[in-house]
Order: structure tokens, then sequence, then C-alpha cells
């Protein structure tokens, strides 16, 4: 069984599922279908009306979004282990992905209001996303993630990594050394290295 | 177990009527936080940094959030498999759904944000027109969605009840209705369910 993919090099939403795909050994079955921010929306409005990258097509024309139901979608179809079974272990990693999905949706933010005319920007909504994005790193340096690979960990990585890519300014290792010794593990594994965006 | 609380949010709302579809609202405290993106709680905050609604302690004081997380876990507590299924293709509907939902209402909150928090200088027209370009293509695409009209509760429904509730409460001249008149329809009725009338919000 194959599977399409909408898909662009930059979306930390994207390299999300690419890394659970990878982890999962689906990646060689995912054709993946480029879009541009530009163009994403009329590129991928018809199969998901919120025009959002990714949306996965199934081969009977079932669609799926967003990124965490793609990403459990193909830790069913893999038998992998992404997604502890219901208990406190699912919820603990669940409530993790929602932190670090907390910090990738605050640093779009970021990036979507530097888009913006130059009159139109407000400096103090910029400063609450950096605030959200700060509270988060240090939740995670006092309670660092396990190294393995989960839905919560991948998607931290694919955070952090999306800080790194959108936002070098942010020094975010100087004060969080444990947290960012973890990425630079997490970073080593092959799932990572292969999904890394380009040079911005 | 304790819910951080706006009686406004459709994500919040969310939760509760899931909850009360559950049988499991006797068992929520309500803490009641006033926050907003650019003035956050600091009380929400030392329980989810990143200032969001809902988030959950559960009597053995793990925290959870966002409210698809909540929702799973009060499916589970009840029995699970009731508003969620728990595996196979009629569970990524619901989930799809949920996040459709969800997504419909992302984009009406940034609108709301747009024009109700920033000054006018600093609204964007464009940014505006995308929004609720997202918001009438995920109408469109829940027009005449047949399953709407079984019998069965579920996450994805609740969702857009309290996706479209949101739209009538801030953008009550918006007229949905119009173009999706079977949706219309279908919302009528779930929203008459005590679950939806017991978390009916006004912006009195």
């Amino acid at each position: 069984m194959r599977f399409r993919l909408h898909w662009s090099p930059t979306s930390p939403y994207v390299r999300k599922v690419m890394v659970a795909a990878h982890e999962l050994g689906l990646a060689d079955r995912i054709d993946l279908v480029p879009t541009r921010v530009e163009t994403v929306v009329a590129d991928v409005a018809a199969d998901n009306p919120l025009g959002r990258v990714p949306a996965l097509v199934l081969p009977d024309g079932t669609t799926l979004f967003d990124s965490l139901v793609i990403a459990e979608f193909l830790n069913e179809t893999g038998g992998g282990t992404l997604f502890p079974r219901p208990g406190p272990e699912r919820w603990r990693t669940l409530t993790l992905h929602a932190l670090a999905q907390g910090i990738i949706d605050a640093a779009i933010a970021i990036v979507a209001e530097r888009r913006r005319p130059g009159a139109e920007r407000s400096p103090a909504f910029v400063a609450a996303r950096q605030a959200e994005i700060g509270r988060a790193l240090d939740a995670l340096e006092r309670n660092i993630p396990a190294s393995t690979p989960d839905i919560g960990t991948i998607t931290v990585a694919a955070g952090l990594g999306y800080v790194d890519f959108r936002l070098p300014d942010d020094a975010w290792r100087s004060s969080r050394p444990r947290l960012a010794a973890w990425f630079a593990a997490f970073a080593q594994r092959p799932s990572m290295a292969a999904t890394k965006p380009p040079p911005a | 177990m304790k819910l951080y609380f706006a009686a406004l949010s459709p994500f919040v709302r969310k939760v509760r009527v899931a909850a009360m579809e559950l049988g499991l609202d006797k068992r929520i405290e309500l803490v009641t936080v006033a926050t907003t993106p650019v003035a956050m709680s600091a009380e929400l905050a030392k329980v989810n940094p990143l200032g969001k609604l809902p988030a959950l302690v559960a009597d053995d004081g793990d925290l959870l959030f966002d409210s698809a997380v909540i929702v799973e876990y009060l499916d589970a507590l009840a029995g699970g498999g009731k508003i969620i299924p728990a595996t196979g293709p009629a569970r990524w509907r619901v989930k799809r759904t949920e996040a459709l939902a969800d997504g419909l209402a992302d984009a009406a909150i940034l609108v709301r944000y747009e024009t109700f928090l920033r000054p006018p200088e600093k609204q964007w027209a464009d940014w505006i027109a995308g929004q609720k370009q997202k918001v009438a293509q995920a109408l469109d695409a829940l027009e005449g969605q047949s399953w709407l009209f079984d019998d069965k509760v579920d996450a994805g429904k609740i969702a857009v009840g309290c996706a479209l509730g949101y739209l009538d409460l801030r953008f009550a001249d918006l007229g949905w209705r119009k173009k999706c008149e079977t949706l219309g329809r279908w919302y009528d009725g779930f929203a008459k369910r005590p679950s939806m009338e017991a978390t009916k919000p006004s912006a009195s």
C-alpha cells in the first residue's frame, strides 16, 4: 500500500510525520507531493480544506490530517510503538507532544509576523510568542525527555530543529544545557538526518 | 479533576461537552482563568507553560493538555471507545473530523484576535482573508456529510458542534447557514443536546 503526502521541505509539521515514517520503516511507501508556502492553500485545499501541510492521501482517496492524526495512522499501519497504549504513559507522551507543538506553533506565528508589511507587525505579539517558547523550553530543561523516539520526543526534536532553522538568533542552548545535549544526541538519528531542512 | 476553564473557548467547551456525554462532568472542578495571547494568566502558565486553555489536572496529579488529549483521556476514563473508536478507519474519521473542526475554530479565533486584540493599524487584511477562506472551505467540507446525522455522538461531532457554536458567538453575521443548509440543520439538532445547552457561551 502506498500513500501520497502533501509535503514541504521546511514545515516542522511535515518533518514530524516524516521522522515518524522513517522510524517506522514506512518512508519509502510515501510519495511526496511538494508544495510551497505561497501556493499551499491552493495546492492542498482539495485534500485538506484547511489548506495546510501535511495531508496524507490513502489509496482509497481518504485524506488524513493534521500531523498528529497522520503520525498515529502511520504508527498503527507500521505496528509501531510511537504512541503508547491508553494509560499514564500515553497521556504523558501526548501532553509532551502538545507542549512541543506549542513551540512550533509559536515559532511559525513569529515567522508569519515577519512576513507582514512592516507597519502591520506587532512587537508585543512577537514578544508574547517568544515568551511562550521560552517557558516551554524551560519546562523541557526541567524535565528532559526520554532518548527513545515516540510522538512526544519526535515533536520536541522537530520543534527545536525549527527554532534553529527559522529563529537562529534564539540562543536557547545557553540557559538550557541539558536540553541542548538531549537534542544533539537525538539529532544523530538517521530519521532526523534524512529530514533536515535545506539551508535557509 | 481540575479543568482550567474560560466560558467562551470552543476548545474548553469541547472538553466539557465530552465530559457530560461520558457522564464524567460531576468529577470535574472548573478553575476559571482569564488569558489572552498577549496577556497570559500567570496561574495558567504554572500548569501549562504555553498558557493555553484547556488544561486538566487529573486526580493523580498528572497534567494534560491540549483539548484532543484531554478528550481522549476522558474517553479512556469512561471505559474507552465511547466517543473515539479505538482503532481503524472509524478512528481516523473521527480524528480527522476533530482536526478539521479544531482547524476551523483556530482560524476563526485568529480572525477574532486580529480584529479584537490588535490596533487597527497593525491588522493585516490579507491574513484575515486567508483565515476566513479556511473557515469557508472547512464549512464546505462539512456540508453534506451524511454521517453527521447518524445517532452516535463522537469526538468529531462534538468538535464540529463547538466550532460552529463559536462562529455563531463571534461571527453572527457570517451567515454560514445560507450556503451550508444541511450542516445548519444538523447543528440546530445537535445544539439541543443537554451537554451543548449546558455549555452554551454567551458574549454578555
